[in-house]
């Protein structure tokens, strides 16, 4: 018989399987969290504040994420950016921003394109089109930008590059919509060539198909040959929101997860937390397309050429701000 | 790691874990699939997939070889030829062949003077002697700097002489026209898709328009908002099928169309079409007897080749439920399906 060697109780067979259970427990956990952590690290490397420039503004407004209990309304900053060579990678132009409002009280989901050539004061800046702040501040000047003009409180962003939107739609076997209308462009821009400066010739067919990641990116970016030039282009990269959104809804987010992280790592940021992620992943996939709505804010806008001779976007902000308390009820920053 | 991360780390790993589809949407397996009951093809009907040609006819199911990538086959109303859009890196040509993709002959070119062309969508006359296309030929070459339009015209060749000649200006910056067919039965009719703009703040219009090839006059056949669009004419001539753009969806419909080119067209004879088939459809074909239409259409993430039969007594209606002739095989979406006896 042998003997504990603390007590020199002897020890009886049943405490030792307890202390045998107790122990082969915790290395199950511990196993269990290892994994874990390994399964989810390549999503926990795409969650971290890489954003150097986050903070830069001093005193830029920065509203508050609501509980996660909460029903309150939940905004994002969608943007995206050219980030081939041919731009300094610290300071990319948002071509695109989108305002995500998700409302859990209503599951309603609102996405509102704001246009890239819009007139605006940045804080700390003059007038400039809405583009720059990105470019100046990063997302925090970004977010500051949008609730000053907007007042649209933005809780989260997150940035999208150009091979981000390739390979999100790739890893989701491709997307299928609707093509408006026939897109052709003469001049578009070669995104992965050498320079970033070369052509191509772009067609796409009008009408139902599925889309591959070079060409939903083709489909989103290509301004030349629409008489809507940029507006038109809003409304088919919410188009392309939604199809992504209904595509990732048939998939198996378990087995995809990581893999889809490894492949996004360097092309996407964004400050969402883990749990919020998974929250808001969970509220999508039950969003139908009748869930969302699409709104723009082109009718209170009209052409103007800047003081520095730039073909700009000026703002109605009276009217703008009326449409928008339309569209987020009383939950716009006083 | 402290107990919040391990919390967080936790429910994050339950809620993925309630994440697994409960409708797998289908990934592209690579190749054409066919169900396990196979539906036998009436005729020979022509599908892309992957920009590659196959033919399907009875059970039988044959991929024809070209030397590059291409789209939109058509076929003469006898099969003895097909037309093809081929694809080259910066361009595409037409191209007619024998049914079995032999003994090709080109009938466009890849460049001219204003840059390099574009050319889609053939489809042959009654006769099998006349081809209308889209091309961007007639553009004014265009620059970064010069930024100039090169939407789709349609444009007709006659195979006889090798003259090409433009049938129809397209508006410019809309991307152009499309879906272009000539009317059986008549030498002088043309139907096809107009995109152009419309309503306040724009949004994208298409609209079914029938055309007099003896006087050019054309008329449109739809609203002016809206999006209808690949027409596609019966054998006989009488009946327009084509698809109609709804709230997440693309329904096919169908339509008498008058048996005389007529100018005035009020009400607009799609707003008394018949809902035939309901989902996310592309590509309406008439089969050669007129007695089923087949089409693409979006099932799990895949457009798949449908076939739908019809009723014509007083009015038109489907027969039956539309039988699957692919699985899973994400056809091409986005070019024309041909269908010959």
């Amino acid at each position: 018989m042998s003997h504990s060697p603390a007590t020199g109780v002897p020890d009886v067979p049943g405490s030792r399987r307890v202390r045998w259970i107790a122990l082969g427990a915790i290395a199950l956990a511990l196993m269990m969290i290892s994994g874990l952590l390994i399964y989810l690290s390549p999503v926990l490397a795409l969650l971290e504040p890489h954003d150097p420039a986050l903070g830069r503004v001093a005193g830029a407004p920065v509203a508050t994420p609501p509980p996660l209990d909460s029903k309150q309304r939940i905004n994002i900053l969608l943007l995206g950016s050219d980030n081939d060579q041919k731009f300094p990678q610290d300071a990319l132009l948002a071509q695109t921003m989108i305002v995500v409002s998700i409302d859990p009280s209503t599951h309603q989901v609102t996405m509102l394109s704001l246009p890239r050539d819009l007139w605006v004061e940045i804080p700390g800046h003059p007038g400039a089109k809405i583009d720059l702040a990105y470019a100046e501040g990063g997302a925090a000047l970004a977010r500051a930008t949008v609730e000053k003009a907007f007042k649209i409180p933005i809780h989260y962003y997150a940035w999208v590059g150009l091979n981000g939107l390739v390979r999100v739609v790739d890893r989701l076997g491709g997307i299928d919509l609707d093509v408006l209308h026939p897109v052709l462009d003469d001049n578009y821009p070669n995104d992965f060539s050498d320079s970033g400066y070369g052509t191509e010739r772009v067609y796409l067919a009008a009408g139902p198909q599925h889309l591959d990641g070079r060409h939903a990116l083709q489909y989103v970016r290509s301004r030349h040959g629409d008489l809507l030039s940029d507006f038109g282009r809003s409304v088919r990269q919410q188009q392309l929101l939604l199809a992504i959104q209904q595509r990732a809804a048939g998939m198996d987010l378990v087995t995809a997860l990581p893999t889809f992280a490894q492949d996004l790592k360097g092309h996407v940021k964004t400050d969402l937390d883990l749990v919020r992620l998974t929250q808001l992943a969970l509220f999508m996939r039950n969003l139908h397309p009748a869930d969302v709505r699409q709104a723009y804010i082109s009718p209170y806008v009209r052409d103007a050429t800047s003081a520095d001779g730039q073909q700009i976007l000026v703002a109605d902000w009276a009217a703008v701000h009326t449409y928008l308390r339309q569209l987020f009820g009383g939950d716009l920053l006083p | 790691m402290n107990r919040r991360a391990v919390v967080v780390l936790l429910s994050a790993m339950l809620a993925l874990a309630g994440c697994t589809s409960s409708s797998p949407v289908a990934h592209d397996p690579g190749r054409v699939v066919l169900p396990g009951k196979q539906l036998p093809v009436p005729g020979r009907l022509y599908a892309t997939k992957s920009r590659a040609l196959y033919r399907f006819s009875g059970t039988q199911l044959t991929r024809l070889r070209f030397a590059s990538r291409v789209k939109d086959p058509a076929v003469t109303p006898s099969g003895d030829r097909i037309a093809v859009a081929q694809l080259q890196d910066q361009s595409a040509t037409i191209v007619v062949s024998d049914p079995n993709g032999q003994n090709r002959q080109t009938l466009t070119s890849a460049s001219a003077a204003e840059g390099p062309l574009w050319a889609f969508a053939p489809g042959f006359d009654g006769s099998g002697q006349r081809i209308v296309y889209l091309t961007d030929r007639g553009k004014q070459p265009s620059s970064p700097q010069n930024l100039q339009p090169n939407d789709l015209g349609v444009w007709s060749y006659d195979l006889a002489t090798g003259q090409s000649r433009r049938l129809v200006q397209p508006f410019a910056y809309t991307g152009g026209d499309s879906d272009p067919s000539y009317r059986p039965g008549v030498s002088d009719q043309l139907l096809y898709t107009t995109y152009l703009y419309g309503g306040a703040p724009p949004d994208p219009v298409a609209r079914l328009t029938w055309m007099s090839l003896r006087t050019g006059a054309t008329v449109y056949l739809s609203p002016n908002l809206g999006r209808n669009f690949e027409p596609a004419l019966s054998p006989d001539g009488r009946y327009l099928a084509y698809v109609r753009a709804g709230s997440g969806s693309d329904d096919l419909l169908v339509m008498p169309l008058a048996p005389t080119y007529t100018r005035e067209q009020r009400p607009y004879p799609s707003e008394s079409a018949v809902l035939i088939q309901s989902g996310v459809i592309s590509q309406p074909v008439w089969s050669p007897d007129g007695r089923s239409i087949a089409f693409l259409m979006l099932t799990k993430g895949s457009f798949d080749l449908f076939i739908l039969p019809l009723t014509i007594d007083s009015a038109i209606h489907a027969a039956g439920v539309a039988q699957a002739v692919t699985h899973g095989s994400f056809l091409d979406a986005d070019s024309r399906l041909a269908w010959s006896s």
